[in-house]
């Protein structure tokens, strides 16, 4: 299937414990990308959707173990990657946004010397060039005055300016193939969780990104996803076209998670 | 349907500034007229910051109002001291957003229930013991639980903890403040059941502050939109659904995604952020951000004005009182007194 991205298959994972006994929290996930469509994964709480994307990346808790399966990216198995090979791919070819940008941010440094560093780091070029590159990215995003902006700190944003500088980052400085984004929008205001839903639609469109959303609200999956991966209890229970999903849920937790999500029917 | 007429909680003007750096005032409630009737639920809705949460801390007296009225059963509570606090948290009691935080982690659920018991009803232990079990009981906890901690307990099972406190000395009014945003969907279903049963059972009249639309529609008898410190719009909830008035509040419930599939919404866009509270200049508060700004709009704050008998919003442009208005507000002012509301009333 070539127009798979990434896949993940038979994956699944334990926490070991410090006596060394293991509780398993993923079982034999399964679910594929298609290049070109924003797929959502959804579930509830501790149904194991940010352990998913953090094992895609490589940055899972140092206690999580894999006890079976892969993670394709492009027909190789990201879990067998040396560090160097993984450095490569992460950040450069995967870049993922995180719930809270403010908090995934250096608190030290200038939002616009994060994005530049960030620039430079996987670009090259000098520092002005750099900065006028971060400028540019935040200008995309809709952040007004983007050049007093860029000199603000992390706690000087408020957390749906942060969010765009996030992506910013994560979407236009490092210009990944895949965009993994788990919750971007949770605790952000209704009005402005709507224009960041929009933002991430249209940078998916124009840059031609493979994006994951990580996400518990089904209402944004509705409007924006092409195709959605359901968990629980860290299994899959059902995969398939959001319209089918919507229409026609297969699986009694799903038909059950979207009742639950439309407590008023339109 | 308003359950009676009955006013159980009602606040005048409230106002609340907090001093900032440099001698300014932020104006975290400014002039908010509420009237709470028995049995019924009063929805609070707005954006982060519009000040949602200061008016229920004013309310318990959690925080210091520095201006207006706030009365209980008809009853003045400015004034009170700290022997006659102990009768206000007999009629008000709250149930917080985060039941992880608000509960003490080393006090059993028994002990959480026993405090209110003791404090304002001046139990004795073997009727604490009694109560306790109705208590546990009614919020649909097995009798075992008192004997748990917070955190052997789920998420959903916290928050039931947290209402059960709030019920234990019979109040008539419960405060609400996001009491499912830090659950699951299918918990916050249960909770919301239990909620709308108890209100039944007890008679409770509920202050319910959320952000979620969905829930909103779902258990709210009328509804008071807030901005920036004010409430720009109010009324029955079908009314305020179905026909939103205020700018804001039409960009609030066309930005809402609604879990179905092909729903299409007519958004009304605002544009950038939020405004500062600090030192707000005597102006509609969503000069900057609103598509149907005039200039009449900064010369000062407009006035709740009526939409129909119980509905008011507080835009004279959108109400056709600015006749010189923009042809998109007259569109727009059109529709919202028409069929079904075509902009954003859908959830
Ligand atoms: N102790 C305080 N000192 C200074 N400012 C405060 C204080 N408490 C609240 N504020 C400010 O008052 C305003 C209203 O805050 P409030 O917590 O009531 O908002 P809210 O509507 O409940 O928001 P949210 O939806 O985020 O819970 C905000 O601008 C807030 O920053
Ligand atoms: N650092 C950790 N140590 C132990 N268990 C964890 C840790 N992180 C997550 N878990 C457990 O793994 C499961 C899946 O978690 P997670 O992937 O974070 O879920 P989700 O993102 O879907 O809410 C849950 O049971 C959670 O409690
Ligand atoms: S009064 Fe003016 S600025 Fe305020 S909401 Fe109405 S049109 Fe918009
Ligand atoms: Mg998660
Ligand atoms: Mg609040």
């Amino acid at each position: 299937m070539s127009d798979v991205l990434l896949s993940v298959e038979n994956f699944s994972g334990a926490f070991r414990a410090a006596d060394g006994r293991l509780t398993p929290v993923l079982h034999d996930v399964n679910f594929a990308l298609r290049t070109g469509a924003i797929t959502a994964v959804v579930g509830e709480t501790g149904s194991g959707k940010s352990l998913t994307a953090l094992s895609i990346l490589g940055i899972q808790p140092a206690t999580f173990v894999r006890t079976s399966g892969r993670i394709l990216f492009e027909g190789r198995d990201l879990l067998t990657l040396g560090a160097t090979a993984l450095r490569a791919i992460r950040g450069r070819r995967i870049s993922m946004v995180f719930q809270d940008a403010r908090a995934a941010m250096n608190p030290v440094f200038t939002v616009g010397q994060q994005l530049a560093e960030v620039f430079r780091l996987q670009h090259g070029g000098s520092r002005d060039a750099a900065m006028a590159k971060a400028i540019d990215a935040l200008r995309r995003v809709s952040i007004p005055e983007p050049e007093r902006r860029a000199r603000q700190y992390p706690h000087e944003f408020s957390g749906g300016m942060a969010q765009r500088a996030m992506i910013a980052m994560a979407a236009l400085i490092c210009r990944p193939t895949l965009l993994i984004l788990d919750e971007p929008t949770t605790g952000l205001d209704v009005t402005i969780q709507s224009e960041i839903m929009e933002l991430i639609v249209e940078l998916g469109r124009s840059a031609g990104l493979t994006a994951c959303l990580i996400t518990h609200d089904l209402g944004v999956v509705a409007e924006t996803c092409d195709a959605v991966v359901v968990m629980n209890a860290g299994r899959v229970v059902e995969t398939g076209t959001a319209e089918a999903i919507f229409t026609a849920p297969q699986h009694a937790y799903t038909r059950k998670l979207l009742a639950a999500s439309l407590l008023v029917p339109a | 349907m308003r359950a009676s007429d009955y006013v159980v909680l009602r606040t005048q003007a409230l106002r609340k500034t907090y001093r900032v750096a440099g001698g300014r005032n932020l104006v975290a409630v400014d002039g908010v007229d509420i009237a709470l009737h028995a049995g019924e639920t009063l929805a609070i809705v707005g954006e982060s910051g519009s000040g949602k949460s200061t008016v229920a801390r004013c309310v318990l007296r959690l925080v210091e109002p520095t201006g207006g009225d706030i009365e209980v059963n008809g009853r003045s509570i400015m004034q009170l001291g700290s022997v006659s606090l102990a009768s206000l948290y007999r009629e008000v009691q709250m149930v917080f957003q985060d039941p992880t935080a608000s509960l003490n982690p080393r006090m059993t659920v028994r002990q959480v229930l026993h405090e209110p018991l003791r404090l304002h009803l001046a139990m004795e232990r073997s009727q604490r013991e009694k109560r306790a079990l109705a208590l546990v009981d009614m919020v649909g906890l097995p009798a075992a639980h008192l004997d748990r901690y917070p955190h052997e307990l789920s998420g959903g099972q916290r928050q039931r903890v947290g209402i059960a406190r709030a019920i234990a000395a019979e109040p008539n009014v419960v405060i609400l403040d996001e009491p499912t945003s830090s659950l699951d969907v299918s918990v916050r279903g249960q909770i919301l059941d239990l909620l709308l049963r108890l209100q039944a059972e007890l008679k409770l009249a509920y202050l319910f502050i959320s952000h979620d639309l969905q829930v909103v529609r779902h258990v709210a008898d009328r509804v008071a939109v807030m901005y920036l410190g004010g409430i720009v719009e109010t009324g029955p909830a079908e009314a305020v659904f179905a026909r939103p008035t205020h700018p804001y509040t039409r960009a609030l419930l066309s930005a809402a995604p609604v879990a179905q599939w092909g729903v299409k919404r007519v958004r009304l866009r605002l544009i950038g952020e939020i405004s500062s509270p600090i030192d707000p200049p005597d102006a509609c508060r969503l000069v900057g951000r609103c598509p149907l700004e005039q200039p009449s709009c900064s010369r000062k704050r407009p006035p709740l004005l009526a939409v129909d008998a119980e509905h008011s919003a507080a835009c004279p442009v959108v109400l056709g009182h600015e006749r010189e208005a923009i042809p998109g507000a007259e569109a727009l002012s059109r529709r919202s007194g028409g069929e079904g509301g075509a902009t954003g009333a859908r959830l």
